[in-house]
């Protein structure tokens, strides 16, 4: 069973006198001083949960505070100040040895450039958190093997990692990771380093995969696309400090500052939306009267533009059966230009009857 | 600018390490002689055939068909050359080196690599030890570890040790970061992160490391055949020495070999040993294809394989070996199997006179060992006792900066060949240059320049600071200081093109057989009486080895016999040197014996010796020194001796009951003349082995000016007015106060510091060491006479009394009973100096340990157990 993990007013500083620097970031003090002094603030203030089977994504650009946060939330670093908890333990309080009992038996990790031990075959690297933990040869190959079927490599136990395509060593990576049965599992930009199609399948993959295993993962990316497309719920980074932390259409649809909205602009909203964000709440009850197609709350942005191009009067969205609102053509547009307001009027002679506008000479 | 005294600061380091953790040394010493001679032992064992099989099946294993193949043509050839012991003592040396530099090395670059800081520390240590010429630290390695393989070991080592180190640290530093991170992320334990990650990933860059160790430890082979390590590195050396091309290039040609082979192997090594390395050979095998030449057999048929070459190889070492080692006859067995070394420089007569005396020795029993040295390391060596002797040493000239340095740490033996000189040859095509004053203004013809050899070197001293002043030639002529192969291959040269030359040389030389050259001829005697050939050997031989040491000391050859012997060794060549001597020594009948007489035993036990004697003692500085040296003595010659502690009185009463049988320290006529006179009937005087004994006031010797009690009239205030005293109210000090210090009139000036023996000796060191004045109170014999420079003050008026004598008493019928030992002890005498030699050596040595501070001072002496007993 999956636990909730917690991190509470993270902070983490490289440099010399770390606690002062946190006291004075504390008292209002900006990254830019502290820099000045030679000490860096990585992470700032990061608090958050991530529930049981959540895929919860840290977004950024790089020199965000990203990576570290998730080496906070295993141990591999150590906050300077702040807690993590998970299932209910405090990892901030454990030593090197409780910490890396925690990390062989409930977090494990998945790399960015897979990190995959070149001296040891597939099955072998599958299999090296079961051995790190020290269960017998026979039992580990076996879990090991099953991994890899899961990831999608069955076949390929005895084969090297040089020997696979970047793609298939990241199953690699996966399949170690799940192999423990961890329940919390860490994806640093996981899938940046593989082709957009591979990336692609993989997102896909891990969909597929957290449906039936429901783990507690913190997916770490770049891509706002593949945070959207991944998380449950996302968090923003800037300058080492979480400015948002929200659902993808929360993201997407108020933005906590420019930052935010800077950084939506270019996603693809169609594949985010769905009829829920987009309809007007606003009905007279009887729009779902006549015999036309209908959507719910959850027919994604793509399937309404369809519907409302076969249907001839805006689209009522259902709820088990009851009206919940409307979804007019002019909405759907309006959406995808990220344009909130209302058509305004028009003076051109084209809407007074039809008459032909003369070109004067 | 002040000079910064680094070169005293480092002797004083180097002297300290030696006297106070020689231990140390001697430990590390005793590793490396172990493995060495452990590994030495194993290479050298099988027959060089069988060995050279065992090689290549390595190499068919490591590297495939061709690799194999190769390496036993390799060795085969290394056999051949008749250089295979040389080989195998290399690389046993190497393997030993390599070894324990791995130990250190691979460990201190872990830690390196894990730390920042230990790697900026061990950074420059390493640029130090690499770029630190190795002759410099070969010599203090010396004088820790002495001649020969230890010596040897620690110059490869610290030349090799730099790269192990940095190999191992550049691997582990290298193994990508994400991976260690994935380790510890997966919670893996540092120390499995550095098992299972760190080092199987660094390995290929640690192998290449461990190749490089080796590699550049073999190139120091060379340089360590100069301390006698022999192997390869030795036959370099002599071909050197000797302008052998030949053997030069024979003995190059087979490092080569060994370099080669053991860079190949460890390379392969490295790509068996890692997992990466395995990896990527799995790759290009199936890549390539197999084909005959790259066919290698598996690990077990290559263990198999050199398992069966090793089981016969050992098996012929059992049923095949121990044949040659003849057993030498029960009367002649002077030796009995005793370990002598005889170390030399390979000029033609130290040669021959040595392979000469192990063919000797080893007749007699002797177990011989012969090692080939410089001349620096030859001498240090000698003075450290690694060696025993020390047959061709050019003194006093040539060699005279050596002797001066360790002298006194060696005995002079005496010269066996006298017929020697030093000068400067010219070929013989020169005509009209016959004598050093026909070179007076030719100096044009030859360039201004005369060839000379190493600037170091005795006769170059010689030459450019008389002879050359001598002649007039200073102004004209320029020494060009090189070496003395550089100089043979100069004088080579020009005689093959018939050029003018002027070279240093010196006879007997073999270049006076190879070139028609002449000798100078020096009317003036410039170059003084040319030197003898001594025979050296180290302090105490004579004490360990009287008959060795008479055999060397009547040690003589004249110039025929030596030429001979020369020629017969040319003959046969390197390698074969003994051979040549048996050959010479049956040509010249009789000599065996005449020159090792095999007598019919020294050192008798007497009769006399069979019941214990009694001997009393008190607990004085010289009663115990005295004691302890008869002991020692006259145990060596059979004796057994009971030591007892006792007062004056008792003595004298137990001397005259019979109880006792001896006391050497009797204070007479006047100290203990009250005993003497009561008990005289039946005491028996044996004479008086010391005198005078004195009491005094004596200074350091750099007070000038005082030399009698008068003089230190008028000085209390150099002195501050003070005479450091001992114990209040004894004899000497109520003496000084109530009828010296009187009697000179300086009671008035001059204050006795009553203290205590002890204070006064430290208050005397004290003063002594800073070189301020200081008047003690003291007595002969004293320790500090031989420890420090003091003038006793004379006494003209006598107010110190008469002196007394030390006699040793005993009981009136010791005479009748120990006629034998009467007759040494009458004769007995000791000088101030020994006496208080000894008395220090006991001091230094500590209560306890009294026995040894008296086998040291003997061995310091060799020549006094000897006299005392002497029939």
């Amino acid at each position: 069973m999956s636990a909730r993990l917690e991190a509470e007013h993270l902070y983490k500083v490289f440099g010399r006198k770390p606690d002062q620097a946190v006291e004075r970031l504390r008292q209002g003090t900006e990254r830019e001083e502290l820099r000045a002094d030679g000490t860096t603030a990585a992470v700032i203030d990061a608090s958050f949960t991530v529930e049981p089977g959540e895929i919860f994504v840290v977004m950024g650009l790089s020199g965000s505070g990203k990576s570290t946060l998730l080496r906070m939330l295993n141990g591999l670093l150590e906050p300077t100040d702040g807690h993590v908890r998970f299932g209910g333990q405090d990892l901030t309080e454990l030593g090197a040895r409780g910490l890396r009992d925690v990390r062989s038996k409930k977090i494990s990790m998945v790399f960015q450039h897979f990190a995959l031990f070149p001296h040891r075959s597939v099955r072998d690297n599958a299999a090296y958190g079961l051995e790190v933990q020290g269960v017998p040869r026979a039992e580990r190959e076996r879990r090991a093997d099953e991994a890899l079927a899961l990831c999608g490599l069955a076949g390929w136990e005895k084969s090297w990692p040089d020997e696979l395509s970047g793609g298939m060593q990241q199953r690699v990576g996966l399949a170690r990771a799940l192999a423990t049965d961890a329940d919390l599992l860490l994806m640093d930009e996981s899938f940046s380093a593989l082709d957009p199609l591979i990336r692609r399948d993989m997102q896909d993959q891990l969909l597929e995969l957290q449906k039936t295993l429901k783990k507690t993962i913190v997916f770490i990316t770049h891509d706002l696309n593949e945070a959207m497309r991944l998380g449950d719920r996302i968090a923003v980074m800037r300058d080492g400090r979480i400015v948002q932390i929200g659902t993808a259409q929360d993201i997407l649809l108020r933005p906590a500052n420019d930052y935010v909205a800077s950084f939506t602009q270019d996603v693809d909203r169609s594949r985010v939306l769905t009829a829920g964000a987009v309809m007007e709440t606003e009905v007279r009850g009887d729009e779902a009267d006549c015999g036309c197609e209908t959507a719910t709350p959850e027919t994604s942005f793509t399937e309404l533009c369809a519907i409302s191009a076969r249907v001839p009067h805006p689209v009522a969205v259902l709820r088990d059966g009851r009206l919940v609102g409307v979804v007019p053509r002019q909405r759907l547009v309006g959406f995808l230009g990220d344009e909130p307001a209302d058509p305004g009027t028009c003076d051109s002679p084209r809407d007074k009857g039809g008459e032909k506008v003369m070109a004067r000479a | 600018m002040p000079r910064i005294p680094l070169g005293d600061w480092v002797n004083d380091a180097v002297e300290w390490l030696r006297t106070h953790i020689s231990w140390l040394f001697d430990f590390f010493k005793a590793v490396f002689t172990g493995t060495y001679d452990g590994i030495d032992a194993v290479l050298q064992a099988p027959q060089p055939l069988l060995l050279a099989g065992i090689f290549a099946v390595l190499a068919f294993w490591l590297r495939g068909t061709l690799a194999g193949v190769l390496t036993f043509v390799g060795f085969a050839f290394i056999d051949s050359m008749e250089l295979w012991e040389d080989a195998m003592v290399t690389l046993s040396l190497l393997l030993v080196a390599t070894i324990i530099a791995l130990v250190i090395s691979v460990p201190v670059g872990i830690w390196a690599a894990r730390s920042d800081r230990v790697s900026s520390l061990v950074r420059p240590v390493l640029d130090f030890m690499q770029t630190l010429p190795a002759m410099v630290y070969l010599i203090p390695a010396l004088l820790f570890f002495g001649t020969g393989a230890p010596a040897g070991i620690v110059a490869t080592l610290v030349f090799a040790l730099a790269p192990g180190v940095r190999m191992t640290e550049l691997g582990i530093r290298q193994v990508d970061k994400e991976l260690v991170e994935a380790a510890e992320a997966f919670g893996t334990t540092p120390r499995n992160t550095l098992l299972r990650v760190q080092l199987p990933l660094a390995l290929p860059t640690v192998m290449a490391g461990v190749n490089q160790v080796i590699m550049l430890g073999l190139s120091m082979a060379a340089i360590a055949g100069m301390v006698g390590t022999g192997g390869l590195g030795g036959s370099v050396n002599q071909a050197i020495g000797q302008l052998d091309v030949g053997l030069g290039a024979e003995s190059g040609i087979a490092i080569v070999i060994l370099a080669i082979y053991l860079d190949r192997m460890t390379s392969a090594l490295g790509t068996q040993v890692s997992p990466l390395g395995r990896r990527a050979a799995a790759r290009a095998r199936a890549a390539g294809g197999l084909k005959i030449w790259s066919y290698r057999p598996r690990p077990q048929v290559a263990v198999v394989g050199v398992v069966i070459l090793a089981l016969v190889a050992g098996g012929m070492g059992v049923f095949g070996g121990s044949g040659d080692s003849a057993s030498v006859a029960g009367g002649k067995n002077v030796g009995e199997g005793k370990k002598v070394t005889l170390g030399y420089v390979p000029w033609d007569e130290g040669v021959a006179s040595t392979f000469l005396w192990k063919e000797l020795l080893e007749e007699r029993g002797y177990e011989v060992e012969a090692k080939q040295f410089d001349a620096g390391p030859l001498y240090t060596a000698l003075a450290q006792g690694d060696i025993d002797i020390v047959t061709n040493s050019w003194l006093p000239t040539t060699h005279a900066q050596y002797w001066k340095k360790y002298g006194a740490k060696l005995d002079d033996l005496g010269s066996w060949y006298d017929e020697t000189t030093l000068e400067l040859t010219v070929p013989s095509y020169m005509k009209d240059v016959d004598s050093l004053a026909d070179l007076k203004g030719r100096a044009d013809e030859f360039g201004g320049k005369i060839t000379g050899i190493e600037a170091g070197a005795g006769e170059m001293a010689l030459l450019k600071s008389k002879v050359l002043k001598a002649y007039g030639l200073d102004k004209e002529y320029q020494v060009v200081d090189s070496s003395t192969p550089a100089m043979l291959t100069e004088l080579k040269r020009a005689y093959g093109r018939k050029k003018p030359i002027v070279v240093t040389l010196w006879s007997p030389h073999w270049a006076y057989n190879d070139f028609d050259l002449k000798k100078l001829k020096d009317p003036k005697g410039a170059w003084g009486s040319g030197d003898g050939v001594h025979t050296l050997s180290r302090k105490g031989l004579a004490d360990d080895d009287p008959t060795l040491t008479r055999w060397m000391k009547d040690f003589e050859l004249d110039e025929k016999q030596l030429t001979s012997l020369e020629a017969e060794i040319n003959k046969v060549g390197k390698g074969k040197q003994q051979d040549a001597v048996r050959t010479w020594l049956k040509k010249n009948p009789g000599l065996v014996d005449k020159l090792a007489p095999a007598a019919s035993g020294s050192g008798a036990k007497p009769a006399e010796a069979g019941q214990p004697l009694d001997v009393a003692w008190f607990p004085w500085d010289e009663d115990v020194a005295v004691t302890y040296l008869w002991k020692n003595v006259l145990e060596k010659r059979g004796y057994r001796l009971n030591l007892k502690q006792m007062d004056v009185g008792p003595v004298y009463t137990g001397l005259a009951s019979g109880d006792i049988d001896l006391n050497f320290d009797a204070w007479l006529p006047h100290a203990q003349s009250n005993y003497w006179e009561k008990s005289k009937e039946n005491l028996a005087d044996l004479g008086s082995w010391y005198e005078p004994t004195s009491l005094e006031v004596a200074v350091p010797s750099y007070v000038k000016d005082v030399r009698s009690m008068a003089d230190l009239k008028g000085k209390a205030d150099l002195f501050d007015g003070k005479i450091i005293g001992i114990e209040p109210g004894t004899g000497e000090m109520n003496l000084l106060k109530n009828k010296v210090l009187p009697g000179y009139g300086l009671d008035e000036e001059y204050e006795v510091v009553d203290g205590s023996t002890p204070a006064m000796l430290t208050e005397l060191k004290r003063a002594y060491a800073k070189k301020e004045p200081v008047a003690v109170v003291l007595w002969s014999p004293h320790w500090a006479y031989s420890d420090y420079e003091l003038t006793k003050l004379a006494d003209p008026e006598k107010y110190w009394g008469e002196n007394n004598k030390i006699h040793t008493i005993a009981h009136k019928d010791f005479p009748d009973e120990y006629p034998q030992l009467t007759e040494w002890i009458r004769n007995f005498h000791l000088s101030e100096d020994e006496l208080g030699g000894l008395e220090s050596e006991i001091k230094d040595r500590g209560q306890g340990h009294e026995e040894e501070a008296v086998a040291a001072w003997l061995k310091e002496n060799p020549g006094v157990a000897d006299r005392m007993t002497a029939a």
